[in-house]
């Protein structure tokens, strides 16, 4: 049925052999009757895609013909997602993004090559390393501020109850996450010491992005649309599975907010609840006392930093007897509300780091990751050890992967070439070909990786390769090509060639795309790319109609052929044709074609032709003997003059015929005779000449003309005898 | 090489547009607080009309779109006059037509098209470079197009006439008109330069300059052109390889350069890439009155900046991207918008904070 896809009519990916994960097929609503005869499938512009459905020509199923309405095929457009970043952010946030990075890309570039020419060829030393990696971390910044700030909204009044993040401007998005995530483990050499906060910090920020209903944040967002409705809170299982849940991740701040929403804090109470309210108070004490291994914290956020692990393992060691001190208290007896008792308990156990406890608590195998990092391993460091953590994590909570649990995966696996991978695959071509410089920055190794030529990719690296992708993804759009350019020229393999394959790309119809297009090529030092953008340019508007325009790009582009083919072309067609109008053309194009062309004496030539045609047609319409004699001065300028191109000579001398036959006595004298002979003479030699351009003539035409010259030589010498 | 000038005493705002536009120009506003502003929109081709208020305590005022009109086809020049107090926009288009708009200088709606013009025989057959509205008293509007024609549309009570003032047959192709007074204009092109027109003498144009650009070696095309009201015989032309030159009807056959390796390549020339727009600048301080009046250009390369004979350019704005166009607000002449290659407007305002303090 029209309309309604089913099996028959649904196209189907080719399937790749050994691919873990079936290929996704997505059905396209033709309309056809099947069976479908053929398909044809070609791109278009950009991500387009251009699908013909056809149906078998109607001779062979002739019956079937009749039924239809008569529908023989279908071309269909199929615009493919995921172009430049992932798919949940905007087409024109995506280039934005491409816009804003390349000056943070050209910039490094720049610095790159600079450092290169200052090194002159020798490996970098220390120093220039030390530099680097600097650099390095500026871009990243750089790139991070591009991809979205988290300008928050802070109320000038705080509503207690909202103890959840504000709600930020923008929903964070996944490539920050993955760009983030590569900064702290690639670039950031002063941060390596404090690695499992600085996950702490990341997971705080993106906790909402590794799953929509699995995760600590979902669990505390659903716990906030509740808790302005709810009387007592500390009845709610929810508010004690929340606590401990932002608990286990590290959500201090959070935590203590929530605690003090707890029914015991209320002034206007009927029981007396002070034990109560004082072992809540403890906890939170003991919260925002919690020693954590990093130089500062931000505002707002709670904790004792330590700078050095000496000093972290004394406060840490202090800390814990403090908090298992209150877990052995004889006070909890007195806790008369037991959920209260059982929820602070186990907030108690998660920090002195039961494993239990914690796994109960987190969702996500991450965020057990991210817990096992901050209360039992806080002292994690190196991939390896964290690599054997997530796998841990992994099995205990098996949860669904999403591209950046996999990047963090792969980035433990110390595997670069996965790393990139995963991000191509999650998020697109524009986060891998701006990570590399990340990757690459503090490891000799993965540099050599990334940028080792590879002869089955035909001399280029993985980099380049990746850089390539990108700059073809921006290629395919209109508004964004004028960015591929500063990728390509960084690529020194392939780049070359792509970039100009783009340019002579470029439509030549609008002249200021035509320049813009030049403007780039100037930049690049694209001589003869311009020079061929100009003559496609020209033809073009010459095979418009727009000889002006037309003229101006030969003339640019120093298109000798074609503008003596015009030349050339105008000539023949002068002699035909001596109408006003078409005349002011002939001048207006002598005019641009100006003195570039290699017909000598162009316009003067055609003004002069222009009399001499004009006083002839008067002598045959039955002129005067002034008129002839007129005429026949003009004729003599003519010959006489070398700017006359040698093709008009013939005509001139067939015009001359007209008046050598002057019935009342000879108008040329005998020299003037001898110097037509003359040019006679050197034509019959010319056309012996293979290059020579005659144009259609009488077979015995000369023979005409010579006869009729010897006449004339004749009579003038008896004449003037 | 130039002045970066004192960005101290600039605002400027950046304005992203999620769209790729053409041409900006001011419109007259009512009122001191509304300011209202015209753009070109290409993909998909329309007409926009934004708000923004310049007096509100926040220092970054959003641009509000009010509202647009769909094009037939990308608009490749757009200008906005008053007239019978009416403010109207006019935007010619790659496809040959030439449309008008009335707006409500209240709020800054597009009330309607008041005309459209479009006919390949005796308007034009391919794309309207440029076009100029005599506003002073005929409110005549002039076309130029590629294909070589230049026509003349008078706006009546009742009805829309066009003139033919001139039809080269495509040997011309005019990028550039404006008008100098209500009955001269001048045109720019491709090939023979500038073309000085007056009405009362039809059948050619009444004076000509033939600027060899750099000997020939780099490309010339007159991209924009200005007169100055209170100097008619002077025309300041922007073009390729950063020329930016001045004609003076009286003395024809030379030109002074302003910027550029233009005509003689004495000059550093400032930004080598093609200057896009050019307009008088009422705001920066004339010098000498035997001067050329001091004129602002953008260019391919990203450069703002405002030209004076004989002095350094002063620049104004250095952008990553192309400045397709700007426009400077002739009721407020400090404040300048510009249009970005990259899918953003840019609004300067010059000298705002300086008299804050005075």
């Amino acid at each position: 049925m029209p309309g309604i896809p089913s099996d028959s009519s649904s196209l189907i990916p080719f399937a790749l052999e050994g691919s873990s994960q079936p290929p996704p097929v997505y059905p396209l609503q033709h309309g056809l009757r099947a069976p479908i005869h053929r398909i044809h499938i070609s791109w278009s512009r950009g991500n387009l895609l251009n699908v013909t459905c056809l149906r078998p020509p109607p001779d062979q199923q002739e019956e079937m013909a009749r039924e239809d309405d008569g529908i023989g095929g279908k071309a269909i457009e199929v615009l493919l997602g995921g172009a430049i970043l992932e798919g949940n952010i905007g087409e024109h946030k995506r280039r934005r993004i491409a816009y804003e990075s390349v000056k943070s890309y050209a910039f490094l570039h720049d610095k790159k090559i600079s450092l290169a020419k200052m090194e002159t060829g020798d490996n970098l030393s220390a120093p220039a390393l030390t530099y680097w990696w600097q650099y390095t971390l500026e871009y990243s910044k750089s790139i991070r501020d591009i991809l979205g700030n988290a300008r928050l909204h802070r109320p000038l009044i705080e509503d207690p109850k909202n103890f959840l993040k504000p709600e930020e401007v923008e929903q964070p998005i996944g490539t920050k996450a993955a760009w983030e995530l590569m900064e702290i483990f690639y670039v950031d050499m002063q941060l390596l010491s404090w690695l499992p906060e600085r996950l702490v910090d990341w997971l705080e920020g993106y906790d909402s992005l590794l799953s929509k209903t699995e995760t600590v944040h979902s669990k505390l967002a659903i716990l906030q649309r509740k808790v302005t409705s709810m009387r007592v809170v500390e009845d709610e299982p929810g508010y004690w599975n929340g606590l401990a849940a932002a608990l286990a991740v590290g959500w201090l701040d959070v935590v203590a907010k929530l605690l003090r929403l707890h029914g015991s804090y209320d002034p206007d109470q009927f029981d007396k609840r002070e034990t109560e309210n004082g072992l809540v108070e403890a906890v939170v004490l003991l919260v925002s006392e919690m020693p954590r291994m990093r130089p500062n914290l931000p505002n707002g956020k709670l904790g004792i930093c330590y700078q050095t692990k000496h000093d972290y393992i004394k406060g840490l060691e202090k800390w814990r007897v403090k908090v298992s001190g209150l877990e052995s208290s004889p006070f909890w007896v007195h806790c008369n509300h037991r959920p209260t008792r059982d929820g602070l308990i186990n907030l108690l156990h998660i920090l002195l780091g039961d494993a239990k406890h914690i796994a109960d608590a987190t969702s996500h195998w991450l965020e057990l990751f991210i817990s096992h990092l901050l209360y039992i391993r806080p002292l994690t460091n190196g991939l390896e050890g964290m690599g054997n953590l997530a796998e841990k994590c992994m099995n205990l909570k098996p949860s669904a992967n999403n591209g950046l649990t996999s990047l963090l995966a792969g980035i433990l696996s110390e595997n670069p070439e996965i790393v990139l991978a995963d991000c191509l695959k999650a998020f697109g071509p524009w986060i891998v070909a701006h990570a590399v410089d990340l990757l690459t920055a503090n490891s000799e190794y993965t540099d050599g990786l990334l940028n080792e030529e590879r002869y089955q990719l035909g001399g280029a690296s993985i980099g380049e390769l990746y850089m390539l992708v990108y700059a073809q993804a921006l290629a395919s759009h209109p508004l964004t090509w004028q960015v591929a350019p500063a990728y390509l020229s960084t690529c020194l393999n392939q780049g070359r060639g792509l970039l100009e394959i783009l340019l002579l790309r470029q439509p030549v119809q609008n002249y200021r795309v035509v320049l813009k297009t030049l403007e780039i090529c100037h930049l690049y030092e694209l001589g003869n790319i311009s020079t061929h953008i100009m003559k496609m340019a020209g033809m073009y508007q010459w095979k418009h109609g727009h000889k002006g325009l037309g003229i101006y790009w030969f003339q640019q582009s120093r298109d000798r052929t074609r503008l003596s083919q015009i030349a050339h072309k105008l000539f023949d067609n002068i002699g035909k044709s001596l109408s006003d109008d078409s005349f002011k053309q002939w001048e207006g194009l002598m005019e641009l074609l100006g003195s570039d062309v290699g017909i000598a004496g162009g316009l003067e030539f055609l003004h002069k032709y222009r009399e001499f045609k004009r006083s002839l047609q008067q002598i045959v319409n039955g002129g005067t003997v002034e008129a002839a004699k007129k005429s026949t001065e003009l004729l003599v300028q003519l010959m006489r003059n070398p700017s006359t191109p040698q093709r008009f000579w013939l005509p001139l001398l067939l015009d001359s015929v007209k008046l050598l036959e002057w019935r009342s006595g000879p108008l040329l004298g005998v020299s003037e005779t001898n110097l037509l002979l003359g040019k006679l003479q050197e034509l019959s030699m010319a056309k012996l000449r293979p290059d020579f351009h005659g144009g259609e003539l009488k077979p015995n035409a000369l023979g005409d003309v010579r006869l009729a010259l010897a006449k004339n030589l004749g009579r003038a010498i008896l004449e003037e005898s | 090489m130039a002045d970066s000038g004192d960005r101290r005493r600039f605002i400027y705002n950046l304005h992203e547009q999620s769209k790729p536009v053409g041409a900006v120009r001011w419109l007259p506003s009512v009122s001191p607080f509304l300011r209202l502003a015209a753009m070109s929109v290409l993909s998909p081709p329309a007409i926009e009309i934004h708000s923004f208020s310049s007096q509100s305590p926040n220092p970054n005022p959003d641009l509000n779109l009010v509202s647009s009109y769909p094009l037939p086809s990308s608009a490749t020049s757009l200008t906005s006059f008053k007239s019978h107090n009416y403010t109207l926009i006019a935007a010619s288009t790659s496809t040959g037509s030439l449309h008008i708009f009335s707006v409500n200088p209240y709020d800054g709606k597009i009330e309607s098209q008041i005309i459209s013009i479009s006919d390949k025989d005796s308007f034009h057959c391919g794309p309207i470079q440029s076009i100029d509205v005599e506003t002073s008293s005929t409110g005549e509007c002039a076309t130029a197009g590629e294909d070589g024609r230049v026509n003349l549309v008078l706006i009546g009570e009742d009805k829309v006439e066009n003139f033919r003032v001139c039809e080269s047959d495509g040997l011309v192709a005019y990028t550039a008109v404006k008008w100098g007074s209500p009955v001269e204009f001048v045109t720019g092109g491709v090939g023979p330069g500038l073309q000085w027109w007056d009405k009362r003498r039809p059948g050619g144009p009444v004076a000509q300059f033939k600027g060899v650009w750099g000997h020939g070696t780099v490309t010339g095309m007159i991209h924009s052109l200005d007169i100055h009201p209170s100097r008619k015989h002077t025309c300041v032309v922007g073009g390729s390889s950063g020329a930016v030159y001045a004609w003076d009807l009286r003395w024809q056959q030379q030109a002074i350069t302003l910027a550029g390796t233009g005509l003689e390549a004495k000059s550093q020339p400032f930004s080598e890439s093609e200057v896009w727009e050019v307009k008088y600048d009422a705001f920066t301080p004339q010098v000498s009155s035997t001067k050329v009046l001091p004129v602002m250009m953008c260019s391919e390369d990203g450069f703002l900046a405002v030209l004076q004979q004989d002095e350094r350019p002063v620049q104004l704005l250095e952008e990553p991207c192309a400045i397709n166009s700007f426009d400077i607000d002739p009721q407020n002449p400090s404040d300048v918008i510009v249009a970005l290659e990259w899918e953003s407007v840019g609004i300067l305002s010059r000298g705002r904070e300086e008299t804050e303090m005075a």
